[in-house]
């Protein structure tokens, strides 16, 4: 984007970004992470997040402004609880610059594409290489394959998704926020994949 | 509205002796002198000239050649060899001009009356700051329709030369400002006029050639797939100057880029000479050009709104751009001139719409000042002191508002927000439905406090209507910024600022009915009317009698100019209906705009009259007081009356407005 020159420079040093205050992780059993959703605009990034958190899902689309702040614990069977502070950042190409804002310090990306668009999966493979570049270099990344519920309508096989996660190391999934299809999978997966603070 | 009102009566008063504590001196005082000197306070610019050639000598055009011909229908040689121009004047219509006075007319209203002789409505004004001077010369290079006769239809698709040659062309030429009117008369006779700035008298057949093309697009148009698109009053479109369109109010601008490149032809055209084009009007379509370096914007426009509300909307639809992607936009244009700027704005149609929506209804659009929900005193001040506490901890600015309502809001030292930033940042929150979902932070940029930068914005509907606006320079802020909204909504809990400000909504601001009689005893309490709950009035339909405020007082806007705030009365019937509030607004705008035309002068006080309202207008250095009566109001009594909604204003000032804000020290 050309006109980024007034949006923070990501070679600049002050790296603290949208962290909270303490890093992230509050204990062994307490996992508080920083989770960034990216992906072009209009796969259902927030619609992934607004089903995950509120349980709702609405057919309209809002377009995302800047990025949203949400949150949500969730429980995992060796009782420990992960909170997830989420940030659902806009896909508008002018937000593009801005990205580095919200990834900055995240332990967990999710990228998402729409497997009924091509440009979205071109799209998110451009942020799986931005955040190996950028990102830190221990951050968990998802590839999610989103709207499963329009097979029919597929442009993306499966098999796309898979291979390039594999090539990636990252963790791939196909979900449906309008079913609410694997949703609650993707992050129970991300969770069990978090590494553990060494308990002592 | 209708401009051309015969019964204008009264016309303008000018204050002799404005003073300075302008409440002390009843505005009857201000009528009863302004009436004495009436006759001296004539417009000087509605000065008819019978054939428009007033002071102008046509022989000393060393560019062209004027041949005044009063045969009707010759048209053959008209626009022949591009070094010499000539023209054939086919009728003696009356032209109605302002010779050599800088102060012409700007106003509509006195427009219509002067020329109403005029079919193709008068001339418009004329562009700003090049206005002639005394030694201007002013020739009439006139050639009215012979359209009709030589060409019964119109035929689209053979648009050229030889056919806007048959079209005939009336123009004038005057100092470096030329003013053209041609007749496309292909309906009803209608012509169109350009008020630009050319200096060269040849370039205005080009130019005339290709406004010919552009009018004829406007008005045929373009994209034939959609019959709506050009049934639509009011169009805006947004292009570079390479002629990429950028934004189109109405249909997809990827359509039109065929109408974009021939609007970006025309201005480029004129500027490559050193000139810029402003206005052109054709019939009852007005066409607004605003160019802002790379970037165009133009409005079409059948409203009859003035030139400058159409050019005050431009410029806040430019400023609505900067505040979504700020003035460094500009670079991209300059490493690549044919940068397509469509995806930058991506998914901001809604603002866009919603803010050209406002023009309709926000009188904050030409105002320029912004209004507050009404409130007790205290409650506004519990409000302002926790956000005052917030900007203390590196907050720019601390705003809490209520759809289009301030509730209260707090600059860190020194910074100041402008009205138009407020009114475009509101609209920009309030348009894009991702803020009310949850908390948001988000760049934007505030294009009056510094249009290269971006600001951060952290957003919080506490509401459904009431939203907290946290701005910021610094990136990383948002943590700091939620801890403040938590501490901020805790406060506004505690304090039942906003089961207040849910009481307010429900009770509405000032009614007219409810306009007191006789001054307050200083009780200072909006109660006695903010109490009552709002009747329906549906059963009152009788237009003229018994309704609305005392002494037929319609509605009201009042704007205190130190506070750059404005209060509006609630509408009441029969101002009752979208439609007729939206008229109302528009008359409001061109009495705004003919109360600031600069080249007109401060006036003072207006009294207008025609077939819909009595409208009063009162400008002193504190206040502006805009006032709607039944047209059937009594002079007298309205002059009296707006003294009454003066003094209640005063009265409860401290429940309207935002008083003390530190910020607001310009």
């Amino acid at each position: 984007m050309g006109c980024s020159s007034s949006l923070p420079d990501r070679s600049s040093g002050q790296l603290a970004g949208l962290n909270s205050e303490n890093g992230g992780v509050s204990d062994a059993k307490n996992l508080r992470v920083k989770l960034v959703l990216l992906g072009d605009s209009g796969v259902g990034k927030s619609c992934i997040v607004l089903r995950f958190v509120r349980g709702q899902f609405d057919p309209t689309s809002k377009v995302t402004v800047g990025a949203s702040f949400l949150s949500q614990t969730i429980a995992l069977q060796d009782s420990t609880t992960v909170k997830f502070e989420i940030w659902d950042t806009a896909g508008q190409e002018r937000y593009a610059a801005l990205a580095p804002l919200y990834y900055r310090g995240a332990a967990v990306a999710v990228v998402v594409y729409d497997i009924t668009s091509p440009d979205s999966f071109a799209k998110a493979q451009y942020w799986v290489k931005e955040l190996q570049k950028h990102g830190s270099p221990d951050i968990v990344m998802a590839l999610v394959g989103n709207k499963a519920d329009l097979n029919e309508k597929r442009e993306v096989p499966v098999q796309d998704g898979i291979d390039y996660a594999e090539k990636n190391g990252m963790f791939f999934i196909e979900t449906s926020a309008k079913t609410a299809d694997n949703i609650n999978q993707l992050f129970e997966e991300i969770a069990k994949r978090l590494p553990r603070p060494a308990s002592s | 509205m209708s401009s051309d009102s015969s019964s204008t009566s009264g016309g303008e008063f000018t204050n002799p002796n404005p003073s300075p504590n302008s409440t002390s001196k009843p505005l009857e005082d201000q009528f009863a002198s302004a009436a004495l000197t009436e006759p001296d306070n004539e417009p000087p610019e509605i000065q008819e000239s019978p054939n428009g050639v007033a002071n102008g000598s046509v022989g000393e055009n060393s560019h062209g050649e004027i041949e005044s011909n009063e045969r009707e229908g010759a048209v053959g040689s008209n626009l022949e060899a591009r070094q010499s121009v000539r023209w054939r004047r086919t009728n003696s219509e009356v032209e109605v001009e302002a010779p050599s006075s800088p102060s012409s007319s700007g106003y509509a209203g006195e427009r219509g009356s002067s020329s109403g002789s005029g079919s193709s409505g008068g001339f418009d004004m004329i562009g700003g700051g090049i206005g002639g001077g005394d030694d201007e010369e002013i020739q009439e290079v006139s050639n009215v329709d012979s359209i009709q006769d030589s060409q019964a239809s119109w035929m689209p698709g053979k648009r050229h030369v030889d056919e806007a040659k048959e079209r005939g062309q009336r123009g004038i030429y005057y100092g470096n400002i030329v003013m053209i009117e041609v007749g496309v008369g292909n309906r009803d006779g209608e012509g169109f006029q350009c008020s630009t700035t050319i200096s060269d008298p040849v370039m205005v057949v080009v130019v005339l050639v290709a406004l010919v093309v552009a009018v004829t697009m406007v008005t045929e148009l373009v994209d034939d797939a959609s019959l709506s698109w050009r049934k639509r009053k009011k169009h805006f479109f947004i292009l570079s100057n390479s002629g990429k369109p950028i934004y189109s109010r109405y249909g997809d601008e990827h359509k039109l880029a065929g109408f974009s490149a021939t609007l970006q032809a025309i201005i480029s055209f004129v500027e490559n000479g050193g000139d810029r084009v402003k206005l052109v009007r054709a019939g009852n379509h007005q066409v607004v050009f605003l160019v802002k370096g790379p970037i165009y914007l133009v409005c079409i426009s059948c409203t009859e709104e003035p030139y400058e509300s159409l050019r005050g909307q431009l410029e806040l639809i430019y400023g609505q751009m900067l505040l979504i992607l700020t003035k460094s936009v500009n670079r991209c244009f300059e490493k690549n001139p044919k940068f397509d700027m469509t995806p930058l704005l991506g998914g901001t149609d809604v603002v866009f719409s919603s803010l050209i929506h406002s023009f309709s209804w926000n009188p904050a659009t030409f105002l320029h000042a912004y209004t507050c929900l009404p409130l007790a005193y205290a409650t506004r001040q519990a409000a302002g002191a926790i956000l005052q506490d917030v900007a203390d901890s590196g907050v720019l600015f601390a705003i809490l508002m209520c759809k289009h309502k301030v509730i209260s809001l707090v600059g860190a030292q020194k910074a100041s927000l402008h009205p138009d930033d407020m009114l475009l940042l509101a609209n920009f929150v309030m348009s894009s439905e991702s803020f009310r979902t949850s908390e948001s932070f988000s760049p934007i940029c505030l294009p009056r406090y510094n249009p290269m930068a971006f600001l951060y914005a952290y957003v919080h509907y506490l509401d459904v209507d009431t939203y907290l606006m946290l701005l910021t320079t610094s990136s990383d802020a948002f943590y700091h910024l939620k801890d403040c909204r938590i501490r901020i909504e805790m406060v506004l809990l505690r304090s039942n600022v906003l089961s207040e400000v849910q009481r307010s909504m429900l009770d509405g601001g000032m009614h007219v009915e409810d306009l007191p009689t006789d001054p307050l005893p200083r009780s200072g309490t909006l109660s006695p009317h903010l109490g009552q709950p709002r009747d329906s009035h549906e059963s009152l339909r009788e237009p003229f009698v018994g309704i609305g405020g005392p002494a037929g007082l319609w509605h009201f806007m009042y704007r205190s100019i130190f506070l750059d705030q404005y209060v509006s009365s609630e509408f009441s019937p029969p101002i009752n209906s979208p439609r007729k509030q939206k008229r109302l607004y528009r008359a409001y705008q061109n009495l705004y705009a003919s109360m600031h035309d600069k080249g007109i002068g401060p006036h003072k006080t207006q009294f207008r009259r025609d077939e819909n309202y009595v409208l009063l207008c009162w400008v002193t250095q504190d206040f502006e007081l805009y006032a709607a009566f039944d047209p059937l109001a009594d002079k007298a009594v309205a002059i009296k009356t707006c003294n009454r909604v003066c003094q209640w204003v005063k009265d409860v000032e401290n429940e309207i407005f935002l008083l003390g804000a530190s910020p607001f020290s310009w």
